[in-house]
């Protein structure tokens, strides 16, 4: 699957698409996971990000480089206010976390191999090499 | 972490959720049916058609017209609100809506799920367990005392909301 089909697939199941930001946002946040020893960003959320600055779904969502303004509603925290809020945690040492819903959270390795963590003791439940098939994992849920 | 009454509170503090009750829970571990995805999908629209006599809290939720229909519909979902299990259902939590309430994923459901992380490797744990079906922090959920006992118009202008009365 490329970017260009997965877009248009969750387009179609009604995803909504932040706003995109620019490369520096990209960049910043690439950065700034980095400096916490969480995993760069991968070539799908670089890729991603040249789109839209993050996916929701309902509950679920797709975190974007910079926090998103949804108007009246809590603003969609960054990649990097998540990833620096689970840092001390040891299950998530040397991952990323890039996406949640209500039931998983999903996060990528250094080797851009994605998982879908148990929200709760964050075992991991699924291991995917297709990082699109992850994210649909992660947001097809917000709609059931 | 090994938490307790206190520490559990004082960490629901830290997280903005301050008025959250709690209950101590021993985790069973527990293996899902095969269905019990569609189980859950099915029980969650149930859950949220049972939200009309939660009309008080929606009401503080920013709904617009059509979030708010979809929702006490049980159809969909708005952005931003996540239906969580009070037990969940791997540690023995029942698949019934009595055990589900409704919250904001963010920032709530989600500093929810830091909460019961970080408690993961703990024989009890706390878990939180809102009164009603809504979860809404306090300083959302409507007025204060009111008439003579408030402290400000806003508080009073709350209250005439809440009890019916107009604004005059």
């Amino acid at each position: 699957m490329t970017n260009n089909e997965f877009l248009s697939l969750m387009k179609s199941r009604g995803a909504v698409l932040l706003p995109p930001g620019n490369t520096n946002d990209t960049i910043t946040a690439n950065t700034n996971l980095q400096d916490m020893r969480a995993a760069a960003l991968p070539q799908f959320l670089q890729e991603l990000y040249k789109t839209c600055s993050g996916m929701t779904m309902g509950a679920a969502c797709i975190f974007g480089p910079t926090e998103s303004d949804r108007g009246i509603k809590y603003p969609l925290p960054s990649i990097i206010k998540i990833n620096q809020e689970v840092s001390g945690y040891k299950k998530l040492a040397a991952k990323t976390v890039f996406g949640r819903n209500d039931l998983f959270w999903f996060a990528v390795d250094a080797f851009g191999v994605c998982y879908m963590l148990d929200n709760l003791t964050l075992s991991v439940l699924r291991k995917y090499d297709d990082p699109y098939r992850a994210m649909i994992d992660c947001l097809i849920v917000g709609k059931i | 972490m090994q938490l307790n009454q206190n520490s559990a509170q004082q960490r629901l503090s830290d997280l903005g959720m301050d008025d959250m009750p709690v209950i101590e829970y021993t985790p069973k571990q527990c293996r899902l049916d095969s269905d019990w995805f569609q189980k859950y999908s099915i029980l969650r629209r149930e859950f949220l058609a049972t939200l009309t006599d939660a009309m008080d809290e929606i009401v503080f939720m920013n709904l617009n017209q059509d979030e708010f229909i979809n929702l006490v519909m049980g159809k969909s979902l708005p952005d931003n609100l996540s239906v969580r299990f009070r037990i969940p259902l791997l540690w023995g939590g029942d698949m019934n809506t009595d055990n589900m309430f409704l919250c904001f994923t963010f920032p709530h459901s989600h500093n929810l799920d830091r909460f019961i992380i970080e408690q993961s490797d703990a024989q009890k744990v706390y878990l939180p367990n809102p009164e009603k079906k809504i979860y809404l922090p306090s300083h959302l959920g409507g007025g204060g005392d009111g008439g003579n006992a408030a402290s400000d118009r806003l508080s009073q202008s709350a209250f005439n909301f809440m009890s019916g009365r107009g604004n005059e």
